[in-house]
């Protein structure tokens, strides 16, 4: 096997470890809280935050500005910790818990309760998920969502609709088997 | 203003006013609505005890193996070759496979200059991979699109030459030497006997100069300058000569990211 010699034809003079701490020193504590916020664990956060940094280093090197950078940070922390919680938990709850309120027909008041709205997330199919976060926790508009996930604005409505609809079917039949 | 629709700060807003990159009345408006909102005011609190929690504990604790994966992510010097030899054998195969169709349907006598036209074991080959970020290797086809950082590998059959060099041209007409990188003329190959494949040592990371790209593999029984290649490109680049040596041509563009 040849040893393998790696030459950058465009150097950019920076040393590379100064830039990279720089560079984690800034948006990491944006990616750790994000992390910390959908995990809801501080030591799967902290292991989460070196891995979804090491992702996105490319992509905020290469952002025009911090607003694009912290999309990219959004996009692949969400889908990182979605993944996580996906293998974390199996099995989703069959029923909601007693303490689920109902959701209203607008049920964004509900949804600034972030836990609740995490729990929603979790029981609900993977397609429809990282729009829940993005939407829900983190407050994004329906535009942003499409553009940090890279999908139409139309499919972050319908993928919305999707998840109000299931969430409110799961906490009615829970309210209606716990009754 | 600052808010979303629904008449809170977002988790980008919020983000953002921590960096300290939102514009001044942006910030002045999300200062202004922060000290009125108890949701956001509670978040905020969230996020500045999160980044003080990363500062004092997390950040010198991960520091070295961040470093380290970024290292390997941008260079990824010894796994590299993992990554890229194993799927390049898989391909290397099916390019010998191909090869042979090929040499059959087109026969003795076709050009050198097309890597996978010729007779098995008298015609030289060069076959250009490339790797985006972390993702696979793929191989790359006559005239295929690569963007600056992708990073390009060569693999070679020799078919008995002893030495190879391997130069480019980019769209502004610098001549660059890729394999031996930098080098003033072409190097011995290791395990050259016989007719086989063999993945060079370099990996070249491109530039930003956008445009088409010519490459050549000289392949030669003695060693050839690289001024000779650069003269012969210049001169002749659809076609170029250089005086006891094959020549394998092949181009690629460049875009801009």
């Amino acid at each position: 096997m040849p040893q393998e010699r790696l030459h950058t034809v465009s150097l950019s003079g920076v040393d590379q470890k100064v830039r990279v701490a720089t560079l984690y020193r800034k948006f990491g504590p944006a990616i750790y809280s994000r992390c910390r916020r959908l995990l809801k664990d501080d030591a799967r956060a902290e292991d989460a935050t070196q891995e979804v940094f090491v992702r996105v280093l490319r992509h905020i090197e290469s952002a025009p500005d911090d607003a694009a950078a912290l999309a990219w940070i959004y996009r692949i922390s969400t889908n990182f910790c979605l993944n996580h919680i996906r293998d974390r938990t199996r099995q989703a709850e069959p029923t909601a818990p007693e303490d689920m309120p109902e959701l209203s027909e607008n049920p964004e008041p509900e949804m600034l309760d972030r836990e609740l709205a995490m729990r929603l997330v979790e029981r609900s199919p993977e397609k429809i998920r990282a729009a829940a976060v993005l939407y829900y926790i983190d407050g994004l508009e329906q535009e942003q969502v499409a553009s940090t996930l890279g999908i139409s604005r139309r499919t972050v409505i319908n993928r919305l609709q999707e998840f109000v609809e299931r969430s409110r079917k799961f906490v009615t039949r829970g309210a209606s088997e716990v009754a | 203003m600052s808010t979303n629709a629904r008449g809170h700060l977002s988790s980008e807003t919020l983000d953002l006013l921590l960096l300290s990159a939102l514009d001044a009345p942006q910030a002045t408006s999300a200062k202004a609505h922060l000290s009125t909102c108890e949701v956001c005011n509670s978040r905020w609190a969230e996020v500045n005890e999160d980044k003080q929690r990363f500062e004092q504990f997390v950040f010198a604790r991960t520091l070295p193996k961040v470093e380290a994966a970024a290292e390997q992510s941008l260079h990824p010097l010894g796994k590299f070759n993992l990554r890229w030899l194993m799927p390049t054998l898989g391909l290397v195969t099916a390019g010998v496979a191909a090869f042979v169709v090929h040499a059959a349907l087109a026969g003795a006598g076709s050009h050198v200059e097309d890597p996978y036209v010729g007779v098995k074991g008298q015609a030289p080959i060069l076959e250009v991979f490339a790797m985006r970020e972390a993702g696979h290797p793929f191989p790359v086809k006559r005239g295929q699109a690569l963007k600056p950082k992708d990073r390009i590998r060569f693999v070679v059959n020799p078919a008995g030459a002893k030495y190879v060099l391997v130069a480019s041209r980019d769209g502004k007409g610098a001549f660059t030497v890729y394999h031996p990188f930098g080098a003033t003329e072409s190097e011995r190959i290791a395990g050259a006997e016989g007719p086989k494949k063999i993945e060079l040592s370099s990996t070249i990371e491109l530039d930003d100069t956008a445009g088409p790209e010519q490459l050549v593999a000289v392949f030669s029984d003695q060693p050839v300058a690289a001024r000779d290649v650069e003269t012969a490109l210049v001169a002749n680049p659809a076609a170029p000569s250089v005086p006891h040596a094959q020549v394998v041509s092949w181009e690629f563009v460049k875009e801009a990211n």
